[in-house]
């Protein structure tokens, strides 16, 4: 029994999400106190009614300046509540599965998506909740559709894949094959790309090889800023999304089967009938016209009834083939740009493997624009409402008008809102000399910064660009870039498919090395990556683990133990060992600079429970924490690691944290890893 | 068993905001949100304030109940942490800092809920009878005293303040031990404790029920000697008194099956216990001619012969003497009352020869009562599952006493048979002493079971000065004249004796922060040992606090964990637990310069062998 719903201030529904069961109970709720004989309402409209006294009583008590977290019952449902902006978030879980904090993580995870989507539109409640509640009912369904398919996505990789677990990105460990696609992706496929006349003026920056969730090769052009792990893990949410790879049916040994005997064949199509267990989510070539129903997730559509209005309108996701554009985090010399417009295509080699490549607009040095002219009025804000007027006000103030300058000049370049320039232009100037009281200068700032969203949202989420020049890759150009890779890998292609299963095993780490280890989990922070030994737990695969119950058993643990990690974390603990009924945890968080030498440990900040979820997919706490530790190293590289252990309750205390050591200096060894 | 931290902080204030507040009262649009707060804390709060804060909570409490099918139970703002009860149309909401464990909170609340109906019954019914004032200043009483003069450690696991008995020489406690045990001699006292300046000596009762009669004791305590205003007993001259209280049902099955009784309790009432054996069936039927072949049914039981071959006196010392020998309260001798009051009410059933009389005696009383008497067996074989047996015979105990009551006797020869009994049958008397006996009578037993079966029972207290002996006794135990000068005469002596030897122990000094510091919480007694002092406030205490709240939590709510050690840069602190006991343990001193990266020489790891070895002297044996 889940819930997630996203609603205004003024209790206006944004966005929800249910599962069958809770949209049962609500329709039952709401059907017992409606008058009998009525039909039906729509389950829009009683979820809103129902929780509706929540959503008012929140905003009540922020008023109050102190605002609801959580909730739960006897009958143990949990009640998530946060406020991004003006959107209010609520999570519900009613059976158990989910703990607080995990209801707290999906809703930080949901905004990160949103802000994936919508970018700096999301610093505009106003303008965010026209853009989520969109005055078309298809558009508007069509994207809740998405959002809600976002969310399972997320949800069932983070309930089954280590690497959403820990929140950190798992690279396939094949050093050779790495070097050679890393090369071809740069040697050959971005430079055709950037140099051909089809781009339509976009520039590839990133371009990378997913093999289901784990990374294959990831390419960055020279002039491209680093793309943050975060961003990462969500655009990998986003490429599963379009193309699930369902762990549940898939199993690699047809594939292999199918591979061999088609391994000359290119034919796609061909290829898609040969394995048995792939039609459920194996798109064909994309086309303009194909309506993929794979790309919007079958748990949907069982997830709502018939009489939802979502499902009888049939919405047709969009073609696959065209980008989505995606706001991404964009560091340069002179700071920070978050969100920052970007063109995502997820490229399909073979079900499973995905080639995603990352572009940037001819025009979008005008975000950046955007961005600092909007930061400098948040300032400007920030500084009125700590009470500095007068005085400080001039400064500010002069950092505005030279911003805004600039920022004209590149717009008049471009040509476009020109008179919505010059009104704001008239706007500042007169707010530059006003001696307006303090609180209308306070509203002026913020009027100003939904105007500047107002223009963002304008030249990089409408549909018509600023100019009328094609803004994306030719599908001639996608089609090629396809077609290269897949000739690239395509002797791979069945090796990368297992061994994604079988990254690494336990069975590389010998029972003689480590006997009692029952499971590990490394994690670079730095970097944000992470090796674990694969935990594959399905019917027809079986690991080291062996399968069913005790698979299963370790899996839950594992989970469990991250989320207790987390929480004493949350609370300055970076050591934990645990006995837990037959077995013996450990966790351990240290810090090391460059060379490999080990930081001493210095207390960790304790923060509130509803504090956001330390992870790195949504607002990224190691981040914080590896600032906050440079603090006291300055000019060195400071790297931080992660190790968790799972061994045999049997097992002495000592042999375990010898194990434990050998463990954190042997995995990151260069030698044996070239690649982390 | 334990010690005690406090003295530092005497007053610890956990609790920002608690309210009552009654749904019933605003139902209407036009109702104003005021009529239905019963009591809100702290009674400062602008009337705003308190309407809007149970207005919302209240209002997103019967929303998020209504969407679950369940009431609420905990309400988690950024500030407050809130735990709520709803029940009926009241709405219970507890607030305290965001730090304290929700655990804990909610132990709070309940708590606090129990101690109001333990003092005042039903929520809804002392409404009706009490003023909102009155009962206003009963819920600050009991919100003062669950805060009061604690540590931050005992809010984290409730637990009931005892005298520190490392400094106690283990005979006094023995010595109260056997006051109560020969106070349990009366068929009517069901479970008392011992209690001085605030702290548990020695408990009949169970942690939560010693709980709650502590804070009577406190409160006239502070009271210093004052007439209680409930009753006070003019013959005892203001040293006694007594107040209704009421137990839940659960409570008064705990009192029934609590072992701590078995051996003494039976004694005097062995005797009673063939009787109402044999006359169990009498009573299912309603009937009470007892029947030849309950007799038979019980023939363990029904050994005890009328012959009597010890003295009462004898016996009597017996019980007394392992105390007396070690107090002033040597010079008791069981006066006459307590010899008759033994003899009373035993004798008009349990003698064979007598049992034609008795017969008659309960006969007329039963029938008078025989609906409520069906009542109370059908409840009580439905509670002790198999051992009908004596329960029943705990009824009947029942019935026994009012006859004897009723009846004043003196039977010698049915007396020196009681002695006997007690003397030879103790031993096979476990498992169900009497207190079904307990149960009230018809109407009552109805009224409750409405109201969540809340049973009234009569609190009495003997204070000697510092020292109070406090007992769950019948409620007609108080117009029993015998019966308490029974009980006064018996353990007044002991009181004094025991009264003069705690009054001389000096707390023990406080030591300075040690190279240790550790806590050792008792679940089943709920009793806490601790080197923690609150008055030193050594740099190592709130870290040990705040790591011991954490892992309490966590074995909370993790059954299989069952060992832990968490570490950040200046501390380290390991927890170990079991079914009966969890004991967090911190090496002070000595700065732990370490990576953090796993390392077996890391001293962190050496705290579980620590442990084990350090708090052997303190009596926690973690082997």
């Amino acid at each position: 029994m889940k819930c997630l719903l996203i609603a205004s201030e003024s209790a206006e529904m944004l966005f929800y999400w249910t599962d069958l069961e809770f949209q049962q109970n609500i329709q039952k709720q709401y059907g017992a106190s409606q008058e009998e004989g009525h039909e039906f309402p729509a389950f829009e409209d009683s979820i809103s009614t129902l929780f509706a006294p929540i959503i008012i009583s929140f905003s009540t008590m922020v008023t109050e300046a102190d605002s609801y977290t959580s909730f739960t019952t006897e009958n143990n449902h949990i009640y998530v509540l946060h406020q991004f902006d003006e959107c209010l978030y609520i999570a519900v879980n009613g059976d158990g599965e989910e703990k607080e904090e995990d209801l707290r993580r999906k809703i930080y995870v949901m905004n990160k998506m949103i802000e994936v989507l919508f970018g700096m539109v999301t610093l505009s409640g106003n303008l965010l909740r026209k853009e989520l509640r969109a005055r078309d009912t298809e558009q508007r369904l069509r994207l809740w559709k998405h959002l809600q398919s976002l969310l399972e996505t997320y949800s069932h990789l983070r309930e089954n894949d280590q690497s959403f677990l820990v929140e950190a990105v798992e690279r396939l460990i094949h050093p050779t094959l790495c070097e050679q696609c890393i090369e071809f992706l740069e040697r050959r496929l971005v430079q055709q790309i950037n140099s051909s006349v089809e781009r339509g003026g976009e520039e590839v920056l990133h371009a990378f090889i997913l093999v289901h969730t784990k990374l294959l090769a990831f390419y960055s052009s020279r002039n491209a800023s680093i793309l943050s792990t975060s961003d990462l893990l969500a655009l990998i949410i986003m490429a599963q999304n379009m193309y699930p790879s369902n762990v549940d049916v898939d199993d690699p040994s047809p594939e292999v089967q199918s591979g061999d005997s088609l391994s000359n064949s290119t034919d796609k199509d061909i290829d898609s009938t040969s394995g048995s267990g792939h039609e459920s989510f194996y798109t064909p070539e994309p086309s303009p016209t194909d309506k993929d129903s794979s790309s919007s997730g079958g748990l949907l559509s069982r997830a709502f009834m018939a009489e939802d209005s979502l499902s009888t309108l049939e919405v047709y996701p969009p073609d696959p083939a065209t980008p989505h554009k995606v706001f991404l985090e964009v560091s340069q010399k002179d700071g920070l740009y978050p969100m920052m417009p970007h063109s995502m295509y997820c490229l399909k080699l073979w079900p499973g493997i995905t080639l995603v490549l990352l572009t940037k607009f001819p025009h979008s040095g005008v975000a950046m624009s955007v961005y600092t002219f909007w930061e400098a009025f948040a300032k400007l804000e920030k500084r009125l409402n700590e009470g500095q007027g007068g005085s400080t006000r001039g400064q500010p103030m002069h950092e505005v008008r030279s911003k805004l300058d600039k920022f004209l000049k590149t717009l008049a370049l471009n040509g476009i809102q020109v008179c919505f320039c010059v009104l704001l232009c008239f706007c500042v100037e007169w707010l530059y000399s006003s001696t307006l009281p303090q609180h209308s200068l306070i509203l002026w700032c913020k009027n100003m910064k939904t105007q500047l969203c107002g223009i963002y949202r304008q030249c990089f989420l409408s549909d018509s660009g600023p100019d009328d020049t094609p803004r994306h890759l030719s599908p001639g150009l996608r089609e090629r870039a396809q077609t290269m890779v897949q000739e690239q890998l395509m002797d791979w292609k069945d090796f990368l498919l297992v061994k994604s299963k079988r990254n690494i095993t336990m069975v590389s780490y010998p029972l003689s090395d480590f006997p009692g280890l029952v499971h590990f989990i490394c994690v670079d922070r730095s970097s944000g990556q992470m090796i674990a030994p694969s935990l594959s737990i399905t019917e027809r695969t079986t690991s080291e683990l062996g399968k069913g119950p005790v698979a299963q058993y370790i899996k839950n643990k594992m989970w469990s133990l991250v989320s207790t990690t987390r929480h004493y974390l949350q609370k300055g603990y970076s050591t934990l060992t645990l006995r837990d009924g037959d077995f013996y945890f450990c966790y351990f968080l240290w810090f090391e600079n460059e060379t490999g030498f080990k930081l001493e440990a210095k207390d960790i900040p304790i923060m509130p429970d509803d504090s956001a979820p330390i992870g790195m997919l949504a607002q990224n706490y190691y981040r914080k924490l590896l600032r906050y530790y440079s603090k006291n190293h300055p000019g060195e590289t400071v790297k931080c690691y992660e190790l968790l252990t799972v061994h045999l309750g049997v097992i002495p205390t000592e042999i375990i944290l010898q194990h434990c050591r050998q463990l954190a200096s042997k995995l990151w060894e260069p030698s044996r890893n070239p690649l982390l | 068993p334990c010690e005690l931290a406090v003295l530092s902080h005497d007053f610890h204030c956990v609790c920002n905001y608690f309210f009552l507040y009654d749904g019933s009262k605003v139902r209407g649009e036009a109702d104003p949100t005021r009529d239905g707060i019963c009591y809100f804390y702290p009674e400062e709060t602008p009337l705003d304030k308190q309407e809007l804060l149970c207005g919302q909570l209240a209002g997103v409490g019967r929303c998020v109940s209504e969407l679950s099918s369940s009431p609420a139970r905990t309400f988690r703002l950024r500030r407050n942490k809130f735990a709520i009860r709803m029940k009926d149309d009241f709405f219970w909401a507890l607030g305290c800092s965001v730090d304290v464990p929700t655990v804990s909170v909610s132990e709070f609340l309940d708590q606090l809920i129990d101690l109001f109906c333990f003092y005042n019954g039903p929520v809804r019914q002392s409404y009706q009878l009490n003023s909102q004032e009155t009962l206003a200043a009963q819920w600050a009483r009991y919100l003062s005293h669950l805060q009061s003069g604690s540590s931050e450690l005992s809010h984290i696991f409730s637990c009931l303040k005892t005298i520190d008995s490392t400094n106690v020489d283990p005979l006094l406690l023995l010595k109260a031990a056997l006051i109560l045990q020969a106070c349990q001699r009366c068929p009517l006292v069901l479970a008392g404790c011992i209690l001085f300046r605030g702290r548990v000596v020695s408990t009949q009762m169970s942690p939560g029920l010693t709980m709650k009669v502590m804070i009577h004791e406190s409160e006239t305590y502070t009271k210093a000697q004052r007439p209680n205003g409930t009753s006070a007993s003019s013959s005892f001259s203001g040293t006694v008194s007594s107040t209704t209280v009421f137990l839940t049902a659960p409570e008064l099955q705990d009192l029934q099956s609590a072992p701590v009784d078995k051996g003494f309790r039976c004694c005097p009432t062995t005797p009673q216990r063939d009787g109402p054996s044999k006359k169990t069936r009498l009573s299912r039927t309603l009937s009470d001619t007892p029947s030849p072949e309950s007799q038979v049914s019980n023939p363990s039981l029904s050994k005890p012969p009328q012959k009597a071959s010890l003295s009462p006196r004898l016996s009597d010392s017996d019980v007394f003497s392992p105390a007396s020998s070690h107090s002033a309260a040597n010079s008791l001798n069981p006066s006459p009352q307590s010899l008759r009051f033994l003899s009373n009410g035993e004798n008009t059933v349990e003698d064979e020869a007598e049992e034609s009389r008795s017969r008659d005696s309960t006969g007329g009383r039963s029938q008078i009562r025989s609906e409520g008497d069906g009542s109370v067996f059908e409840e009580d074989s439905h509670l002790n599952g198999g051992e009908v047996e004596g329960a029943f015979g705990g009824v009947f105990e029942f019935q026994a006493v009012e006859s004897g009551n009723e009846q004043p006797h003196d039977d010698k020869v049915v007396e020196e048979d009681s002695r006997v009994s007690r003397g030879s049958v103790s031993g096979h008397k476990a498992g169900k002493s009497d207190p079904p006996a307990l149960l009230p009578p018809p109407h009552r037993l109805s009224d409750a079971s409405e109201e969540n079966a809340l049973i009234p029972m009569t609190l009495y207290m003997h204070r000697v000065k510092g020292l109070v002996l406090a007992l769950l006794v019948e409620p007609h135990f108080m117009s029993d004249a015998a019966s308490m000068e029974e009980v006064y005469h018996s353990s007044l002596a002991s009181l004094n004796g025991l009264e003069a030897h705690l009054r001389t122990i000096s707390p023990g000094a406080p030591g300075g922060p040690g190279p240790y510091t550790f806590a050792h919480f008792d679940c089943i007694q709920s009793t806490l040992t601790t080197n923690l002092s609150g008055r030193s406030g050594g740099a190592w205490d709130q870290p040990f606090v705040r790591a011991t709240s954490l892992l309490h939590s966590h074995f909370c709510n993790t059954e299989t964990l069952q060992e832990a050690i968490i570490r950040s840069a200046c501390t380290a602190v390991y927890g170990t637990r079991s079914v009966a006991q969890e004991t967090y343990f911190q090496q002070n001193g000595g700065s732990l310069r370490n990576s953090g990266i796993p390392n077996h020489q890391d001293s962190a790891f050496s705290l579980p062998s620590k442990a084990r070895h350090r708090l052997l002297k303190h009596g926690v044996n973690l082997l």
